[in-house]
């Protein structure tokens, strides 16, 4: 009965030609639903993607959605692509920085880096190995010249061959080796993994944003995106899926963009300077956890790192992260949320800290122990209440 | 689409000392996926070079290769085109198109690749492609002695190729040639 009061009251919410964002953002801090592709519309208002007015959704979605194809066919570069023949041939082997070929090797590299992290993203879930319904025709069947499927682009593979023997009577033999099995592949031709999709999403975030660039970790920002959106009721959304983990993605990591900048990474902005915060944080809440993790030297760096840059997405499992991320999502002053989180999860294991030594209390923070998202969030909460209430 | 070096009749450390630095400049690794080589490496130390390039290197024996493990013959497969891979000093008159149908049809292959001529020569005859890489360090040859550096470099997708020549004059010349399967 509570999960259906649930559902009406984020429909009445979702409903209204003009969303009230702060309603949206106090209905969602306590968790959404997957009900009806709720979740999925939700996360879309909050990160930017979606505007508040409900009459402008399609015309916003068309453009947004066809500016990504634009993007798509732009980025990836094509060397086969005709240019002014009047320069000499540019071949494979160009060394020149304006060829076109030299350019394509050198995505090549950033795209080895998005292969082998999207190929093994999250895998205690076998949804990003499926195939997904909707793959991009050009990319698989190769009869576009010159753009192909990324993950090929990158792979290494032994060609076929055989050897030809002509025995004494001058009998000629193509040997052919037997019990050659042929290799495991989980996916059909022309079929495209979830995982190929979240590349080729990176690849061209990559691409659009050199700043940047593609950091390791990123792969574990838009999994859990792509995977609500990809897993929407509406074929409609679901269809649209990638385009829509786009701009969310580049909307979210505007925010988070930061500490993914190693220049940054020692100034306020950075996350630096948000690991100081959490240390700040914790020393006002608990002082006596703090002193004790000063006492055992333990650099926030350790743990707080990968807590903060990746959201927390590798300290749960996948539908804990989800839940999480409504929550910090929902925050107005985003990100702040997160460093309560964070500080709440060390007082939530405190007696344990306390009573171990360094190498034990490294293993409980980056083995986060708990696993009961609620507790945690209500602690988080009371930090929050706390601050919000001394602001006033 | 698949990047296949195709180079051979390198005759080092007999006939030439090591590729043209201009070559080698060229050649690095992470660009080539395959290698086809036709043979008169004539040293281990040239194989492994070929294998920092790319890691899948098919080699046939030629007349000055004093490895047994090369085969004398090889069919390898690249998507749509089965190639036929052999050092070609077997195949009299040495380079003649006639003789080397002759060994296209046994092999039944869509394209042939044969060396020893130390001459590039890219052929079209009755739908099938022959393919003379030349001689990757310019050595001399049983009839010739002006050789020009050579090495060929095809890019295959689908039923198409696209077949880059490099040659050495004074300085590197690429020319591009492109072959398409006949269905």
């Amino acid at each position: 009965m509570a999960s259906k009061s649930k559902v009406a009251s984020f429909k009445e919410v979702l409903s209204k030609e003009e969303i009230d964002i702060e309603e949206l953002r106090r209905l969602c801090f306590y968790g959404c639903t997957d009900k009806e592709g709720i979740r999925a519309t939700c996360w879309k208002i909050l990160l930017g993607y979606l505007p508040v007015k409900r009459k402008y959704w399609e015309e916003e979605l068309r453009r947004q959605r066809s500016s990504y194809h634009r993007l798509m066919n732009d980025v990836i570069i094509n060397p086969y692509k005709e240019e002014d023949q009047t320069e000499a041939v540019d071949h494979p082997l160009n060394p020149n920085p304006d060829s076109q070929w030299h350019k394509y090797f050198e995505d090549n590299d950033i795209l080895l880096q998005i292969d082998h992290d999207t190929r093994r993203l999250y895998p205690e879930i076998s949804f990003f190995q499926l195939p997904t319904m909707y793959p991009r025709k050009a990319f698989n069947t190769g009869v576009v010249l010159g753009i192909e499927a990324l993950k090929e682009r990158v792979s290494h593979s032994s060609l076929p061959s055989q050897k030809v023997e002509s025995s004494r009577y001058g009998v000629r033999k193509v040997k052919i080796k037997k019990n050659e099995e042929e290799p495991f592949s989980p996916l059909k031709e022309g079929e495209e993994g979830h995982w190929e999709v979240v590349e080729r999403i990176l690849f061209i975030y990559a691409k659009m944003n050199k700043g940047i660039g593609y950091v390791q970790g990123m792969n574990e920002i838009i999994g859990p995106i792509y995977y609500i959106f990809a897993q929407h009721p509406d074929s409609l959304w679901k269809e649209h899926a990638e385009a829509d983990t786009f701009f969310c993605f580049s909307n979210l990591m505007v925010e988070i963009g930061d500490n993914f900048t190693k220049k940054l990474d020692r100034s306020r902005a950075g996350i630096g300077g948000s690991m100081n915060r959490l240390m700040t944080l914790l020393k006002d809440r608990d002082t006596e956890i703090h002193k004790n993790l000063i006492d055992k030297e333990i650099d926030p760096a350790f743990f707080g790192f990968r807590w903060i840059t990746l959201l927390l997405s590798q300290e749960f499992l996948l539908p804990d992260v989800i839940r999480l991320w409504d929550s910090l999502f929902s925050d107005s002053e985003r990100f702040d949320f997160l460093i309560y989180v964070c500080t709440a999860m060390i007082i939530c294991i405190r007696t344990d800290i306390l009573a171990a030594d360094f190498s034990v209390t490294i293993k409980l923070l980056q083995n986060y122990p708990i696993d009961d998202m609620q507790r945690i969030l209500q602690k988080a909460q009371d930090i929050k209440q706390f601050y919000s209430l001394s602001k006033r | 689409m698949v990047l296949v070096l195709i180079i051979g009749d390198c005759h080092i450390p007999h006939r030439a000392n090591s590729l043209p630095p201009q070559f080698k400049k060229l050649l690095v690794p992470g660009k080539i996926q395959h290698i086809l080589c036709t043979g008169n490496l004539c040293s281990k130390e040239m194989h492994d070079y070929l294998k920092t390039l790319a890691s899948d290197v098919h080699v046939v024996r030629g007349d000055f290769d004093e490895s047994t493990q090369y085969p004398e013959q090889k069919v390898v497969t690249v998507g749509q085109f089965k190639i036929g891979l052999t050092h070609g000093h077997q195949i009299v008159p040495w380079g003649d198109i006639e003789s080397l149908s002759l060994v296209q049809r046994q092999l039944d292959v869509d394209i042939l690749i044969s060396g020893h001529t130390h001459k590039f020569s890219a052929v079209e005859k009755e739908g099938k492609f022959y393919v003379n890489p030349g001689s990757a360090t310019g050595a001399y040859n049983a009839l010739d002695v002006d050789v020009v550096p050579s090495f060929v470099l095809m890019d295959i997708q689908g039923s198409q190729i696209v077949v880059y020549v490099y040659q050495l004059y004074k300085d590197v010349k690429v020319q591009k040639i492109e072959h398409k399967k006949k269905t």
